[in-house]
């Protein structure tokens, strides 16, 4: 699917939790936050997506590292087709975590918009409900609506897109594992209005679950996360 | 043994919202779809837009793009009364053809209405009982909803679309450049509250729903739908597309069904469907159908419908709304139960009380296989999946005609349940 031949400093992180929730949000209220190089993709007239993806990473995922939980908040952007036909292309507007090295690492290696460090993390495993949140208040509360997740042995392959310094990056990133994917409506949990939305009002916009993606609990999925290059 | 995901091609990897637009200058979206479109090809898999040797009858020969022709259950086609074949409908066709020739080679509102345009419009208004209205024709029913919701709604208008609405609607919406909020399928309660949130008092509000909708089969609440938009004072346009001469008691649609025809400010037909031919109109008060009637643009600047086509549907419109339509009601409802009984409790039909039953399957994987399977086996038939419907709830749409016989229906869903049976989707007992 991806061809990592000539991927620059593939790393490939290993997790046992994934949940990861496309919200429909106003186009309106997070156009504001893109690039002029990248589009959103709407599912209805003035309509857009925002992801937002909680993991937790096993001691030692990466060297040696402790244990520890990362949420990222993406939009769902135009991918670009030239690279590879990806489940979805997301520019990612911010990162927590509760590791300062993880974060630091972030910076360095993939130039990713790093928030902040959590203070107060809860995750539960099966079903998967998460609840973040920092020195600033809670950020979300987040859970599967799925009754029933049928799982299966996967590949997802997405472009991860981030600004740095005026420029456009890109990478192309695999998601291995146990995973399931529905559209099950329902309530997902709450999105508090908070920094790390970087000034998307998520409270007036009320986001409404439009699909998750969650792992198999008790099972391990991999990340392949080559370092971001520069886009056009 | 069904077949599992690993089982499955690349190829059925893809969704058909992958293709649709890539960043960048380089049109890589075209070079993807036509390589998946090549390899879907190569593995002789290709079902779509296959060549039909004759007319949507309930029984069809195709040719598969390897030349092999096969014949068919047609469980595909929304010819619901079987008007496309009628014999007097072809006569009248063809004495229309032989009138006034091909094409009407002229806008409508210029130099492309011809007498037979005045009297399908007539015979629209007396079957519909009520005077004082009028008929807005458009060469297609897509034509119909872009023009009608962007003649209507404006810059600084609102158009609240049900969440699974027809894509002209939304299209429409889109081009009208007004504001546009959804409201939860058939939810008059969600829509209340979309209603009450806007600046009703003073904004110009179109609320749009369906007589029947073609991927659940459902029908559309459209007198709570009518209740709540009133209250608030918006304009309602029910696209009575695959219920017109078949729902309600005269076969005036939904709107006739649940009482509030005369409530309905707007509604659109095709004739593509229940009439058996090709184009569509807005039937409302005679003062909007004037003024659309300049200011749609698919019918300002397109050639009027075709007049051929026009005689054949004056035919149909005839036929529906006497005996033989009434008999024909009757028989395509009766048939569809039949289907619908023959398929209940072995496989998964949804919420269906009309023509069309769904037969959900599930993966979106399973499209390219399942449909060439099944043309293989005997049934053209037409599926669904993401995004046009949700994930996991792909889908066979089945249409139903007065014109199936019982042996035919058995026949096709003999095959879907074989069908169910291989790729795993028939319901455990
Ligand atoms: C609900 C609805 N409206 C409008 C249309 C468009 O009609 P036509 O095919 O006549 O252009 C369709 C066609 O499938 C439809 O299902």
């Amino acid at each position: 699917m991806v061809n990592y031949d000539n991927a620059k400093d593939l790393l490939t992180w290993e997790f046992d939790f994934a949940l990861s929730t496309y919200y429909e949000i106003e186009t309106e209220a997070i156009e504001h936050l893109l690039p002029k190089q990248l589009n959103p993709i709407e599912v209805a007239p003035g309509i857009a997506l925002m992801s937002l993806t909680a993991l937790n990473f096993p001691p030692g995922a990466l060297g040696h590292l402790p244990e520890f939980q990362e949420l990222i908040f993406g939009l769902i952007v135009t991918p670009d087709l030239s690279r590879g036909v990806p489940k979805f292309a997301m520019y990612i507007v911010s990162l927590s975590s509760t590791n300062r090295e993880h974060l630091e690492h972030c910076v360095q290696h993939y130039r990713l918009p790093v928030h902040g460090q959590f203070t107060g993390v809860s995750l539960q495993h099966d079903p998967h409900v998460v609840e973040y949140e920092d020195a600033d208040g809670p950020i979300l509360s987040m859970r599967n609506i799925h009754p029933n997740p049928a799982y299966g042995e996967g590949e997802r392959y997405f472009q991860a897109f981030v600004m740095d310094n005026d420029r456009l990056y890109v990478a192309d990133v695999v998601m291995k594992g146990s995973l399931f994917e529905h559209q099950q409506t329902g309530d997902a949990g709450k999105l508090w209005p908070h920094p790390f939305y970087n000034g998307v009002d998520v409270e007036a916009a009320e986001p409404v679950a439009f699909m998750q993606m969650l792992n198999e609990p008790g099972t391990m999925g991999k990340q392949l996360y080559p370092r971001p290059e520069k886009f056009r | 043994m069904s077949p599992t995901k690993k089982d499955l091609p690349p190829y059925t990897d893809y969704t058909f919202d992958m293709f649709i637009k890539s960043a960048g200058k380089d049109h890589a979206e075209i070079t993807q779809f036509n390589e998946w479109r090549r390899q879907v090809l190569g593995a002789d898999m290709y079902t779509f837009q296959i060549p039909h040797l004759g007319a949507q009858r309930p029984e069809v020969s195709v040719q598969r793009v390897s030349g092999d022709r096969l014949d068919l259950i047609s469980l595909s086609s929304y010819n619901y009364l079987g008007y496309s074949y009628h014999p007097e409908v072809l006569a009248a066709a063809k004495e229309a053809l032989d009138l006034y020739g091909l094409g009407a080679t002229g806008s409508p509102v210029l130099n492309g209405t011809f007498r037979i345009h005045e009297v399908l419009e007539d015979k629209l208004i007396e079957f519909f009982g009520m005077p004082g209205y009028g008929v807005s024709l458009f060469s297609s029913g897509y034509g119909a909803n872009i023009g009608v919701v962007s003649a209507y709604a404006h810059k600084g208008d609102v158009v609240v679309l049900d969440r699974l609405s027809h894509a002209s609607l939304v299209d429409g919406a889109i081009l009208s450049q007004a504001t546009v909020k959804l409201f939860k399928h058939n939810d008059a309660e969600h829509l209340d509250r979309v209603l009450s949130r806007l600046d009703h008092k003073n904004l110009r509000i179109l609320v749009c729903t369906e007589g029947v909708y073609s991927a659940d089969g459902d029908t559309g609440h459209v007198k709570d739908i009518v209740r709540v938009s009133k209250k608030y004072g918006a304009t309602v346009l029910v696209d009575e597309a695959h219920s017109l001469l078949i729902a309600g008691e005269n076969g005036r649609g939904v709107s006739e069904e649940q009482g509030v025809l005369d409530e309905v400010d707007m509604i659109i037909a095709t004739f593509s469907k229940s009439f058996g031919g090709v184009g569509g109109c807005l039937f409302a008060r005679e003062e909007l159908t004037n003024y659309v009637n300049w200011y749609a643009r698919s019918r300002m600047f397109s050639c009027a419908l075709d007049p051929a086509v026009t005689g054949g549907l004056i035919k149909a419109l005839e036929l529906a709304g006497g005996p033989d339509g009434k008999v024909k009601r009757e028989r395509i409802k009766a048939n569809a139960d039949y289907l619908r009984s023959l398929l209940q409790g072995e496989v998964d039909i949804g919420n269906s009380h009309s023509w069309i039953i769904p037969v959900i399957f599930g993966d979106e994987h399973l499209y390219i296989p399942l449909s060439d399977y099944l043309q293989r086996e005997g049934v053209d038939a037409s599926l669904m999946s993401f995004p046009a419907v949700p994930k996991n709830q792909s889908r066979i749409r089945l249409f139903v005609t007065s014109e199936h016989t019982k042996a035919q229906l058995e026949r096709g869903a003999e095959v879907i349940l074989k069908a169910a049976e291989h790729f795993g989707f028939l319901l455990e007992n």
